[in-house]
């Protein structure tokens, strides 16, 4: 219905289009210079499907930014306020991270063999036994700036692919891996006995080469196989594939579960109220454990101090034996928990974000402390007119801070701010959840207590 | 809701009232788009079957004056009013007659979603523009020349290499201006991210700005690499084609090269989406019926466009 105008040139017999109502487009390319524009070849990288972020206290080295020791002394480096992409991920792929208190432990594929690397603090050989492998290396390597390859210990047969990291998980300054053949491996300070092997008084861990090896049937038997560890601040929590828990590590606040309050340096089955469920999923960053059953119930012990973990006039403050949490009940089907230092978090199926207990819970600048969980907003978590359908997927925290990754992958991330770690660009605390720029997706992220680390998958 | 079938222009025309979501070409100015479409209707309406000329009063006969063309006056039987016979006053509808606006404003180089209102749906349009709804955008970039209003048409000022750009660079430098904008906003609302404030406006979700003065930005996203172009896709709102290019060429100094917006294209406007947009061949009588019955569907599933509450809320939801 455009009206068309046709003339007939009897001659040539050619068409002639013409629209009544456009300009015609002054598109016409400028002959200007034209010949002096360059082609150039696009250069393809190799391009690894995941990528890491990193950001928070960077004098530890946790963040591995660093390639140069005298720059890393250098002023203003003790700090990244912005989250920076990880140069050695851009060279590694890099399946798993974990962050403990100043150091970062990366598991990686790579063609020679190597599975896990590590940067940070390494005070207490919690990243293995690290030598001198160049003469300007610096004689102290107690601060490992760029991640370097912790060599976990193989009896004969054992090949790569068994060696791969399955699950791993760091403490104040322990490391724990477990590897896709069921093997644990633990390194660093067994003080407590956190690494699963017995305490020798006046030990000492700097420069130890001791990485503890335990065998899979040896805690929990044959007819069971180990899918998780998870690591509080100086203890240690395996999960079986059956729901169990086994434990051990430090034990004064009754985090180990183990009924009662001593350190124990023997991994242990425990009971309580979890004795007959299927556990999926364990949380903690320091010293109260929160557990999920596949049902979706919150079960939790150690510290309560903040009443956490139950809210009654007369509760007792620490708990060594696991029970199934009140406060949580009116929360629906909970699948996903995450315990700070002194709060507690669950994200319900529907994607509501619960926070309960003390410190900077996201609600805003006067809200301190609440006793009974309470909802976050779905608009603080990107959910707009926009974007109707947005969720929160999963959620974390370390011992100051926060975070939740929504469906788009976008993380949002709110609480203390002393060391830069929520990626804001300032130290200033943040009250309430707002988006850390990531320039990808994030996958997983490792909450530490002073620096967070992203893996993520990019936009194209 | 059943569909009848209509012949009549008089009752089409009763029910030309709403929006309609029109696909702009690029290189063609808005008013051209308005002046097509309005003729386009016209000239469908002037195809359907017209209302019959006037009747006189009986008693108005013609006047005999006899001469020998008494003949034919005498057999005209109808009284029918000659004058307003269309051979006579010409086509029944005119563009001028059918009152038209657009919703918002596009630049003569961008392409895409047009939302215009028709004769009584000029309420719904304005209240639409008042609402300031999000629009989204493919700016897609040509890296490697800058130009001097930063749009393809004019003439090249810089050149630049561009080898060392990649796509992570670009999407690096987009994420952490989509967060600098989002502070932006907290900015333009005048609140300190620290305070009670803050919290209760970000619980509201998008903040929409105050007024109309300042280009608010919301997400930066990059869709497509393929050099020397890319493809960023952007949320804004009182954004304008100037703004928006210069938004290209900040980037690429940031990126320490230069480059210039080759194409804009306007891919949503608030819920009005540019699949359910009418191409240029459709730009026709049947088809702008049928595209306003589908955007009164979207006008009833977000009923929010027209909702005046949230103008002072600066929020969206």
């Amino acid at each position: 219905m455009i009206s068309l105008k046709v003339w007939q040139f009897p001659k040539r017999a050619n068409l002639c289009l013409s629209r009544q109502y456009t300009t015609k487009s002054k598109r016409v390319v400028l002959s200007q210079d034209q010949d002096k524009i360059k082609n150039y070849e696009p250069k393809t990288t190799d391009a690894h499907t995941n990528r890491v972020y990193v950001w928070g206290f960077q004098e530890t080295g946790a963040l591995g930014l660093q390639t140069n020791v005298k720059k890393a002394k250098e002023r203003y480096t003790e700090m990244v306020h912005h989250p920076t992409r990880l140069q050695f991920s851009n060279n590694n792929e890099i399946t798993d991270v974990t962050a403990g208190y100043g150091f970062t432990a990366y598991a990686v594929k790579r063609s020679d063999g190597q599975t896990l690397f590590g940067s940070g603090l390494n005070t207490d050989s919690q990243l293995g036994y690290q030598v001198k492998g160049n003469k300007k290396d610096p004689a102290n390597l107690d601060v490992i700036i760029y991640p370097t390859a912790i060599q976990l210990p193989r009896l004969q047969g054992e090949t790569d692919e068994d060696m791969q990291v399955k699950s791993m998980s760091a403490g104040r300054a322990h490391l724990v891996v477990l590897t896709q053949n069921g093997t644990v491996f633990t390194m660093g300070n067994n003080s407590y006995g956190q690494c699963g092997r017995s305490i020798i008084e006046e030990e000492r861990y700097s420069g130890s080469a001791l990485i503890n090896r335990i065998a899979q049937a040896d805690i929990c038997g044959a007819d069971d196989e180990l899918v998780a560890v998870e690591c509080g601040q100086d203890h240690t929590m395996l999960l079986t594939k059956l729901g169990r828990v086994y434990t051990c590590g430090w034990g004064a606040d009754g985090q180990t579960g183990q009924g009662n309050y001593y350190s124990a340096g023997q991994i242990t089955l425990i009971g309580g109220d979890i004795e007959k469920e299927r556990i999926v999923r364990i949380a903690c960053a320091s010293d109260c454990v929160l557990a999920l059953n596949e049902k979706g119930d919150v079960f939790g012990w150690g510290n309560s101090e903040y009443g956490q973990l139950d809210d009654s006039a007369d509760a007792v403050t620490q708990i060594c034996t696991p029970r199934a949490l009140q406060l949580t009940k009116g929360l629906g089907k909970v699948k996903d928990v995450a315990a700070g230092g002194s709060f507690c978090m669950a994200l319900n199926d529907q994607g509501l974000v619960y926070t309960w207990g003390f410190g900077i819970l996201g609600f805003g600048p006067f809200v301190e402390q609440t006793s009974k969980p309470q909802h976050l907003l779905p608009p603080l978590f990107g959910r707009n007119d926009f974007s109707n359908a947005t969720t929160v997927v999963s959620i974390g925290c370390g011992v100051f801070h926060m975070g939740a990754v929504n469906s788009d992958g976008d993380l949002f991330m709110w609480g203390k701010n002393r060391f830069g770690h929520l990626g804001l660009g300032h130290k200033k605390d943040q009250f309430f959840p707002f988006k850390a720029a990531i320039n990808g997706k994030a996958l997983k992220v490792a909450y530490g207590v002073d620096h967070t680390i992203a893996l993520c998958r990019p936009h194209i | 809701m059943t569909l009848t079938k209509v012949y009549d222009a008089a009752t089409v025309f009763k029910h030309l009232n709403g929006i309609i979501n029109v696909y702009k070409p690029a290189g063609m100015k808005v008013k051209h788009v308005r002046n097509a479409i309005l003729s386009n209707i016209c000239k469908g309406l002037n195809e359907l079957k017209q209302r019959e000329p006037r009747k006189l009063p009986n008693d108005m006969r013609l006047l005999g004056s006899g001469a020998a063309t008494d003949t034919v006056l005498h057999k005209i039987a109808a009284n029918s009013d000659l004058s307003d016979h269309i051979l006579a006053s010409g086509p029944r509808y005119l563009p001028g007659d059918i009152r038209c606006a657009p919703v918002g404003t596009l630049g003569d180089h961008t392409s895409g979603v047009l939302l215009f209102g028709l004769n009584k749906g000029l309420q719904q349009s304005s209240l639409i523009q008042r609402n300031r709804p999000v629009r989204i955008y493919h700016v897609t970039a040509r890296m490697g020349t800058a130009t001097e209003n930063h749009l393809p048409d004019s003439r090249v000022t810089v050149r630049a290499n561009h080898r060392h750009l990649t796509p992570e660079r670009i999407s690096g430098l987009a994420s952490s201006m989509q967060a600098s904008h989002q502070r932006k906003m907290y900015e333009l609302c005048g609140v300190d991210l620290q305070t009670q404030a803050a919290y209760e406006l970000a619980c509201k979700g998008l903040l929409r700005p105050a007024d109309n003065s300042q280009p608010v930005i919301y997400g930066i996203k990059l869709i497509h690499f393929n050099r020397p172009h890319f493809t960023l896709e952007l949320h804004t709102i009182n954004e304008n084609e100037q703004y928006m290019a210069a938004l290209i060429h900040d980037m690429a100094i940031e990126l320490r090269t230069v480059a210039h917006c080759s194409q804009l294209r306007c891919i949503r406007h608030a819920h009005f989406d540019v699949t359910e947009s009418l191409l240029r061949h459709g730009w026709h009588l049947p088809g702008i019926m049928k595209n306003l019955r589908l955007q009164q569907n979207v006008l009833k599933a977000h009923p929010q466009l027209l909702d005046q509450q949230r103008v002072d809320l600066h929020a969206a939801q």
